[in-house]
């Protein structure tokens, strides 16, 4: 049975794993200007970005927008998910079809269609100044808050879809048991549904969480070239400066620092609220 | 200096070119010709005056590699020991094209393999390249907005001007060029250009992400001045943005482009006529009436009336800055380290 898994396995070992590995030498070489890069074996890379306050300031700004990122989807999606699992209707279906469908377009036009909306001379600003709340256009594009309002568009439905297929497998009679007992319903949600919707919930937040961290094309084109997260300038290394090796490094810290947040994230909150 | 060892060499290589090898092998053939270009307009404006009327017609099947020019600068240099690459020719910034040149990546070009490199501007002749277009990253500005043109380089820190001036993050090496002249450095004074670049945070400079973001902020008023090169500003007048364009009294950064035939390249022959296509007067007319780029060749004549909006004077020409391309490379990593830092830490 075993040997099933051998070439799904060899596949990722040659797809990721190689790579990862060249990527981890990189790292550890120096830069060039002429010749791209030096060999050496130096951690020098590693202790720039993470001793430099520019890059930890990057690096904090990636994770309070992942983070802000995650809540605002949990939160927004915990109540369509519910409602989508617990349907009976033939509108299910279409329904589950319809959630998946902003996930078939590329998240660089969803982003081109959310510069249309939040541009100054796009449709909220023009709204707002035709119907005369506003006289001069309001700066919503390249802002902190566009990059989490589109960031949180983008993630939304997997958080909806992972969800809702958790709270299906939930058998509806144990709230119905809670409720007959006398429990509020905000009781039944946070003792009985929360709880068994634990899974669900864990492995959209991590999704979520893992896809914003490493979020490239809407902090780039909806935050503008000064809001600065780690995936556009991990890229900028590689793509405007050939910078490899400080690129590399700068990859393998984002990458660390996704494990441990999402691992510890998992742990805490499964510990709060099964005790396992 | 210890330079990387072969065996990491042909790995980097095999990683950045990977993309491109496989289908080049697959689709090479002796009359295949892989251009490494830009895309969007300009690889359009290629297809239509080089391409189809040039090279179709003597047997060539060009094939574009649409790339940033960093990438392709990277594929230039880390490919070079390979002994096929992935391109025939390559399209670079001056710049860009300096770096590849001086690790020798680049085959030798004169009038034996390119015989139109004899019709070629002086002042812009090189070894290892030749000269697509050119034209001056000028101070480009609203006409109807800023009545009298900006003479001096001093303006682009007029505080009259806050919140009004944009520049585009794509040319930070011409920014901080500007930066190091306008706050009384040369073009290599990196203290200058910091200095100049924190001025312009000062006045709440408006960063853009794109060329056309660049244009589009001019056209809707949010920006009333730019450095761009003045070819833009022509081709963004022909739409009907009110702009206009100066060579400042201290002069302006040059903006040239060239091609050079890599030395692995598969088909150098194929290369060698990309090279004399691109310089005839045919597709240097159009690169000028469509781009708004001067010609690089004697023979390219252009309408007065075409000259008169993109050329420059005599005395403009002497005044364009001659950037020295070792320092740009040596330094462009850190030129970027400092813009970031200044403007978006």
């Amino acid at each position: 049975m075993a040997k099933l898994v051998f070439p799904a396995n060899f596949l990722v070992l040659i797809l990721l794993g190689v790579p990862m590995l060249l990527m981890a030498r990189y790292s550890l070489n120096e830069y060039d200007p002429l010749y791209l890069m030096k060999e050496a074996f130096t951690f020098e890379n590693y202790a720039r970005a993470v001793v430099d306050t520019y890059y930890q300031k990057i690096l904090l700004t990636t994770i309070v927008v992942a983070l802000s990122c995650t809540v605002l989807t949990t939160l927004l999606a915990y109540g369509p998910a519910y409602w989508l699992a617990r349907m009976e209707s033939s509108w299910k279906s279409k329904l589950t079809i319809l959630t998946m469908f902003p996930l078939l377009v590329g998240g660089v036009v969803r982003s081109a269609g959310y510069i249309a909306l939040l541009s100054t001379d796009g449709l909220i600003n023009a709204s707002l100044q035709g119907l005369g709340i506003i006289s001069k256009p309001l700066q919503l594009l390249y802002t902190p808050g566009a990059v989490i309002f589109a960031t949180v568009g983008i993630v939304l439905p997997y958080m909806i879809l992972t969800l809702a297929s958790v709270i299906e497998s939930i058998p509806r009679q144990v709230e119905d048991a809670g409720a007959n007992l006398g429990a509020h319903p905000a009781t039944v949600f946070y003792r009985i549904l929360l709880p068994l919707s634990l899974p669900g919930l864990l492995a959209g937040a991590s999704l979520v969480f893992i896809l914003c961290m490493n979020a490239y094309a809407t902090p780039l084109l909806i935050g503008g070239p000064q809001f600065q997260m780690m995936a556009p300038v991990v890229y900028e290394q590689f793509a405007r400066t050939s910078n490899w090796p400080f690129g590399a490094a700068l990859a393998f810290i984002l990458l660390i620092f996704t494990i441990v947040l999402t691992t510890a994230g998992s742990y805490m909150i499964s510990k709060k609220y099964t005790g396992d | 200096m210890t330079t990387i060892s072969r065996r990491a060499f042909l790995a980097s290589a095999a990683a950045a070119s990977a993309s491109t090898l496989f289908p080049t092998s697959l689709l090479a053939a002796s009359k295949d010709l892989v251009v490494g270009t830009w895309g969007g307009t300009f690889g359009d404006l290629l297809k239509e005056n080089v391409d189809k009327p040039i090279l179709t017609p003597a047997g060539y099947n060009v094939l574009q590699e649409i790339s940033g020019p960093v990438p392709r600068r990277t594929k230039l240099i880390s490919e070079r020991l390979q002994r096929k690459g992935s391109m025939d020719a390559a399209l670079l910034a001056d710049f860009d094209m300096h770096a590849a040149a001086k690790v020798g990546a680049l085959y030798e070009l004169d009038t034996s393999n390119v015989p139109n490199t004899a019709n070629i501007l002086p002042f812009l002749k090189k070894k290892n390249s030749v000269p697509l277009i050119y034209s001056a990253h000028a101070i480009v500005y609203r006409k109807d907005l800023i009545k009298t043109p900006p003479a001096s380089i001093a303006e682009l820190w007029n505080p009259k001007y806050k919140g009004k001036i944009g520049l585009s993050d794509f040319l930070y090496t011409t920014n901080m060029a500007y930066a190091a002249v306008g706050n009384g450095g040369k073009l290599t004074d990196m203290d200058a250009a910091k200095k100049g670049v924190e001025a312009w945070k000062e006045l709440d400079v408006k960063l853009l992400p794109s060329t056309e973001a660049v244009g589009n902020a001019l056209a809707s008023g949010d920006i009333w001045m730019t450095i761009i090169s003045a070819a833009r500003g022509y081709s963004w007048n022909k739409k009907g943005t009110d702009l206009g364009w100066v060579v400042s009294e201290e002069g302006a950064f040059p903006a040239v482009y060239e091609a050079a035939v890599p030395k692995n390249a598969r088909n150098p022959e194929a290369g060698f006529a990309y090279m004399n296509a691109l310089l005839t007067p045919s597709a240097q007319k159009a690169f000028a009436e469509r781009l708004g780029y001067l010609p690089t060749v004697s023979n390219g004549s252009i309408s007065p009336e075409l000259e008169k909006q993109i050329g420059f004077t005599e005395a403009e020409q002497n005044r364009l800055w001659i950037p020295d391309l070792d320092f740009i490379m040596e330094n462009q990593s850190s030129m970027l380290d400092t813009w970031n830092r200044v403007l978006k830490g």
